[in-house]
């Protein structure tokens, strides 16, 4: 454990951008979200959702994945320096791990390591995670229900926590420990330090809603996948794609050619499972061409098809999309709605 | 007011009148509201109508393949004035017919901006609200305040000028004619006093933020294209990337195609998750339709819409020759 004092912060943020690309949550016009920082002022350690979340660092909305011109194609260069994201929170270093399920291990595939992302890879592998804890959680906030919470370290290399006067960094992974050890300024553990933090976490853990026992949530939406419930899941939604752009764990993608005479590009972009042409077809025949199709298929990726690949749920409770929802469809409550479901028969 | 817009719905549905009304119920967020299907009876003490109630409902009549205008033989539908007069833009364009929709109008004094109100806050939590009379009080764990209520209502209803629906079969309480309002074009006139550089500088770190979310399009009850232009990839016709050249494009379009149609509602705005600065086009496009042609969307079930109408003297610069 060190401690580096508020009045040390700069400086640790100068000393961090010399070897890492420093990521953190900034107020980018009337929004909030992770950008690459020129200097400790531009952070924003108050925000504790930013309004994009931080998957757009190894996953951005858009991507070139390579030029061409007649002479041949190249990828276009990376950053040199590796990434050290600053002030994640718990829900967004987790929605990494099961982002990287997808791009990283691709276990599933018929060989290993065949269809590893190499775009997505040669982000993630080498950053640095900074897990600050989440002093004050939002009542949109239910990252209980998904086991993490606001002082859980799943998913971070080093965990911070902010009191009053300091930042308090424990070492979390490998990677971590070889940081904080590398620092010059370790500290013994103190147990008022100990205590502070302590009393911080049950704080912010009083201001959680009541857990939802969703154990049998996975069960659940395997029987009602062709029930007339989803119709009534469904009815208010009208198929933005807001929830699933602001979404840690959301990542569809399309891949989409630009080119003009003898140059272009290809490019990867997000795409949504709320987009009417989602699954359109090249006959034009489209398996989701309604609007409850898509939503299940949203509901169902997340608590079901993403459990029955990797064992997990596909979200990690951020409740992002409950803010940003034009029309207030919560995901707390089409859970809920489905745990209480009870089928006809 | 509320006990009598229910009695009302309920003698709809139980009259047989209706199949369907739209209307709200309480939301899951602070000071939220969420859209109400009301099929049966009992569900109708549900429904609420105050300030929180900012989705125009109406896009539900033509959205998606449900086109609840088209499942239904008559829906009941609770409307705001800019609600009421996106339902007379689908009758002159011929999407739904008058007779198979029961308009009921409620007395709007306002909806909230919520962006406002977490300006206001901090984007902190809000634990109580209340609103009376002209005024808004909100609570949190280190915050204590009141304020007047119109520093966090829409931009829209701040110059509305129909905030009754102009059209309805039923209006809950006494419906008012058109408020007096003169500053309706404020924020385009100042706009159009700025040197190009401001307003190119303003409208481009705008546009910078535009996630490409749709959601502005899909709550737009003038959007119901069965395929818009965006979704085509055949031939393509912009660039999906959220670059601002692309997202400008797409904003343009869109601003020309509700051109002459959109009402004003603000539903756009408010449904950014981003915080767009959208109504500066929407209204300077009113403007000019205005100005060009003297036609304000969603008034006259009768009146030809400007778009589809011509007239010999009409203003023609734009025609390049
Ligand atoms: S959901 Fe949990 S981890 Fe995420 S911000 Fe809220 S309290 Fe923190
Ligand atoms: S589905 Fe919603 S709550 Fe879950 S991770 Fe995505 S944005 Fe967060
Ligand atoms: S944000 Fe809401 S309305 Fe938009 S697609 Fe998601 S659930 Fe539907
Ligand atoms: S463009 Fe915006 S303000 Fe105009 S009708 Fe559509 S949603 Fe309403
Ligand atoms: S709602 Fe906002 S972010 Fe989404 S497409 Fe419209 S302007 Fe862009």
């Amino acid at each position: 454990m060190i401690k580096i004092k508020k009045s040390e912060f700069n400086k640790f943020i100068e000393n961090l951008q010399k070897n890492y690309s420093v990521f953190a949550p900034v107020t980018d016009g009337k929004a909030t979200a992770f950008k690459k920082i020129k200097s400790s002022d531009d952070i924003n350690n108050k925000v504790l959702n930013t309004k994009r979340s931080p998957k757009e660092i190894f996953f951005p909305q858009s991507e070139v994945l390579f030029q061409y011109t007649e002479k041949g194609m190249e990828v276009p260069k990376r950053e040199e320096k590796p990434f050290a994201i600053w002030g994640m929170r718990n829900c967004d270093t987790k929605s990494l791990l099961l982002l990287d399920k997808v791009f990283g291990e691709a276990h599933q595939m018929p060989k290993k390591d065949m269809y590893k992302d190499p775009y997505w890879k040669e982000k993630y592998d080498n950053c640095l995670v900074f897990n600050l804890a989440c002093n004050e959680p939002l009542s949109t906030c239910f990252c209980n229900w998904f086991d993490g919470g606001p002082f859980d370290k799943t998913g971070s290399d080093i965990f911070v926590v902010e009191t009053d006067d300091s930042f308090i960094f424990e070492a979390v992974s490998d990677k971590g420990k070889k940081f904080l050890t590398d620092c010059k300024t370790t500290e013994n553990e103190s147990d008022k330090e100990i205590k502070k933090i302590e009393k911080l976490k049950e704080t912010a853990e009083s201001f959680l809603a009541e857990k939802e026992d969703i154990s049998s949530l996975f069960s659940k939406t395997k029987e009602i996948w062709d029930e007339p419930i989803w119709d009534e899941i469904a009815a208010k939604c009208v198929n933005c794609g807001a929830c699933t752009f602001v979404c840690p764990t959301c990542h569809c993608f399309d891949v989409s050619d630009e080119g003009k005479g003898n140059k272009g590009k290809r490019i990867r972009l997000w795409d949504s499972c709320m987009f009417a042409i989602f699954t359109k077809e090249a006959s034009g025949h489209n398996p989701r061409s309604q609007s409850t199709q898509r939503v299940r298929q949203r509901v169902m990726h997340k608590y079901n098809y993403f459990m029955d690949n990797y064992d997990e749920h596909l979200c990690t409770g951020c409740g992002r999309c409950v803010v940003v929802c034009p029309t207030n469809l919560d995901i707390r409550e089409v859970i809920k709605k489905i745990l209480n479901y009870k089928n006809e028969e | 007011m509320i006990q009598n817009l229910r009695t009302e719905v309920k003698k709809l549905l139980k009259d047989k009148k209706v199949d369907i009304v739209l209307g709200w119920e309480k939301g899951s967020l602070p000071l939220s509201s969420s859209p109400l299907f009301i099929h049966k009876e009992e569900d109708v003490d549900r429904l609420i109508f105050d300030e929180t109630c900012r989705n125009n409902l109406t896009t539900y009549l033509t959205k998606d393949k449900r086109k609840l205008g088209k499942t239904y033989d008559k829906i009941g539908i609770v409307v705001k004035g800019c609600d009421a007069r996106s339902i007379v833009l689908y009758v002159v364009e011929q999407q739904i017919k008058r007779e198979n929709v029961i308009i009921i109008g409620v007395p709007c004094n306002g909806v909230l901006e919520k962006k406002k109100i977490l300006q206001k806050t901090e984007n902190k939590e809000i634990l109580e609200s209340k609103i009376d009379g002209n005024n808004i009080h909100l609570k949190g764990r280190d915050f204590d305040l009141k304020f007047p209520l119109k520093d966090v209502l829409c931009d829209s209803c701040l110059t509305c000028r129909y905030p009754d629906a102009p059209v309805h079969n039923i209006f809950i309480g006494k419906p008012r004619k058109e408020v007096d309002i003169k500053d309706e074009f404020k924020n385009v006139i100042d706009f159009e006093k700025k040197s190009s550089e401001e307003r190119w500088e303003y409208t481009k770190d705008e546009y910078a933020r535009c996630i490409r979310c749709y959601a502005c399009r899909n709550v737009c009850p003038a959007c119901y294209c069965n395929e818009c232009f965006v979704d085509q990839n055949d031939p393509q016709w912009i660039g999906k990337t959220p670059e601002v050249t692309d997202s400008i494009i797409f904003h343009l379009i869109r601003n020309l195609h509700v051109a002459g149609r959109c009402v004003d509602c603000g539903a756009c705005v408010s449904a950014c998750p981003v915080d767009l600065d959208l109504r500066i086009m929407n209204k300077k496009v009113e403007k000019e339709v205005k100005e060009r042609f003297d036609y304000t969307a969603g008034l006259d079930i009768d009146e030809k819409p400007a778009m589809v109408s011509y007239c010999e003297n009409e203003k023609q610069d734009f025609i390049m020759g």
